[in-house]
């Protein structure tokens, strides 16, 4: 079976700087994989060049077996691969549920029939009491579930979620860690960027680590981690 | 408000002024001259508050429409049928021409206000030294002593005033149905947050393309209509940058975020402008107490008129 992503030699220079170099990995359908790496390592890159907000230097990159390397973020987007991003900021001037039609409206063409589909995402991520409430007023983790909520409107198959419990208390966390967890459930896969080790090894079966662009190691998540090569670059060098 | 309450309130409130001016030439001449700015503000507003888009450079499309009209009709006789049209399709293929330039470069904000400017000034300059456009002297357009409604010659005022009304009535409504579909949307998304938008299916390019031909092809029809009722286009008037000033004036004291705050902003800053500038004593008193009004508005209602009003509405 042909995996849902496919990332094979992907590279992406800036000038001379190498942020991403020969990069490879795949991402089933229905998987929650992990992308870790210090500071640095290329995550934010690399999530840019498969959202395509970045065009790669070279390397192809494959959703359900047709390219999508090079293209424009919108046409990505119909592809079925939707993203979050590390700030989130809503739309000015816009309810909640404005904001998540925004999204709804790459499915749905017509106002009424996306108003129906985002109060339904709305409804699918417990924030329907909310939809009228001016997004500008809504606190980190109300802002972090908007931007899942939006990206879940464009009906994705693939969804990049960028640090999405930074700032989070602990509750909010583990609700937030519940919500990602169903998403297979939902036909979703999921790839995420994050930086503590114990959400990543509970919620992802298979990782892959960068450091400097390149891929330091790649497997499952318990062997990853337990890599002394991966501790090092990435929790620094603990041992004396 | 939905948009059809918009629309039905715009009309109402024009239709009285309407009746009460249609007596007396002078006002009438400054309602239509209101209703003029206020549709060019309008058509400005929808891509500079509603879609993130300040253009330096509508003159331009004012221009082209104006142009059509005053040279169509004195150099081959051409109607109206076929100059407004032709003045309209010339603005949007220009505003096609340079929105892809634009827009392919990523020029955005202060880049794109004066790409904008720049290509406006061209304009203005080549016009300017035409000779088939009469220079920088302008081109006064054939007056016969009778009606010709077919030329849109006619000479009462009332028949201008619901000629302009029309277009402005038409220009709320447009805007007001876009708001509320998918393109409004999608233009306020752009406005806020292009990256973020893009990433949710967003044709960013397209749907900035679109709100600009949609602006330049009505800033053209005002074009046209002003060289038809004024029967005079020089370059000054009409292709200046002073004109594209006044649109961004009065949609920030109108208000940015609505699509009608901008004709507000005309409603009162053009009758008193005209006002001013009829009964000042002094020779450019009018154009300090104009100013000082400008400051106090800017300083008083940071979101324009509209904004203030709707603002206090809510609460």
């Amino acid at each position: 079976m042909t995996p849902l992503l496919e990332v094979q030699g992907l590279s992406k220079s800036f000038g001379g700087l190498h942020a991403l170099s020969d990069v490879s990995f795949d991402v089933a359908a229905g998987e929650i994989f992990a992308v870790i790496g210090p500071n640095g390592a290329g995550k934010t890159t690399l999530f840019n060049c498969l959202a395509g907000a970045a065009a790669p230097t070279s390397g192809t990159i494959r959703l359900g077996g047709e390219r999508i390397d090079g293209r424009a973020p919108h046409e990505i987007c119909h592809r079925g691969l939707a993203r979050t991003f590390q700030l989130v900021k809503p739309f000015r001037g816009m309810t909640v549920l404005e904001n998540v039609k925004v999204a709804a409206f790459s499915r749905h063409p017509s106002a009424k029939q996306a108003t129906t589909a985002a109060q339904a995402v709305l409804d699918r991520v417990g924030m329907a009491e909310l939809a009228a409430v001016d997004a500008e007023t809504l606190n980190v983790a109300q802002l972090r579930q908007l931007e899942i909520a939006r990206a879940l409107a464009t009906q994705p198959q693939l969804l990049l979620l960028d640090e999405m419990l930074a700032g989070l208390t602990a509750t909010e966390s583990a609700a937030m860690c519940e919500r990602i967890r169903q998403l297979p459930r939902e036909g979703i896969a999921v790839i995420v960027v994050e930086h503590s080790i114990p959400v990543v090894t509970s919620l992802c079966s298979r990782a892959v680590v960068l450091c400097f662009g390149k891929v330091l190691r790649r497997g499952a998540t318990r062997e990853v981690i337990a890599d002394p090569r991966v501790q090092e670059a990435y929790l620094g060098n603990a041992q004396t | 408000m939905s948009s059809f309450r918009t629309v039905t309130m715009v009309t109402a409130v024009l239709l009285v002024v309407f009746a009460a001016v249609s007596g007396n030439r002078y006002y009438l001449d400054i309602f239509i001259f209101t209703c003029f700015y206020g549709t060019l503000a309008v058509c400005w507003n929808m891509m500079a508050g509603l879609t993130g888009l300040m253009s330096l450079g509508h003159a331009l499309f004012v221009g082209l429409g104006a142009y059509s009209v005053a040279w169509g009709v004195s150099v081959h006789g051409w109607s109206p049928l076929v100059t407004w049209p032709m003045g309209m399709g010339l603005a949007v293929a220009a505003a096609f021409v340079i929105g892809m330039l634009c827009f392919r470069y990523g020029l955005r904000g202060y880049f794109f206000a004066i790409a904008t400017l720049a290509f406006g000034e061209v304009a203005f300059f080549m016009v300017s030294a035409t000779e088939t456009l009469g220079r920088s002297d302008g081109m006064i357009m054939p007056i016969s002593s009778t009606d010709i409604p077919g030329q849109l010659q006619f000479f009462e005022k009332w028949p201008y005033a619901l000629i302009i009304m029309t277009i402005l009535i038409g220009t709320i409504g447009v805007g007001e149905a876009l708001m509320r579909s998918r393109t409004g949307y999608y233009w306020r998304a752009l406005r806020d947050n292009e990256q973020a938008a893009e990433a949710l299916g967003v044709n960013a390019r397209a749907f900035k393309l679109r709100c600009f031909m949609l602006s330049a092809g009505i800033s053209a029809l005002c074009g046209a209509f002003y060289a038809n009722y004024v029967a005079f286009v020089d370059p000054r008037s009409v292709l200046g940058v002073e004109l594209s000033i006044q649109m961004l004036v009065y949609s920030i004291v109108g208000g940015m975020s609505l699509l009608w705050g901008p004709l507000v902003g005309a409603a009162v800053l053009v009758p008193f402008s005209i006002l001013l500038r009829d009964y000042s004593a002094m020779p450019g008193g009018d154009i300090v107490v104009y100013a000082v009004l400008l400051a106090v508005l800017a300083l008083l209602l940071p979101q324009g008129i509209a904004g203030w009003f709707v603002s206090k509405w809510r609460t």
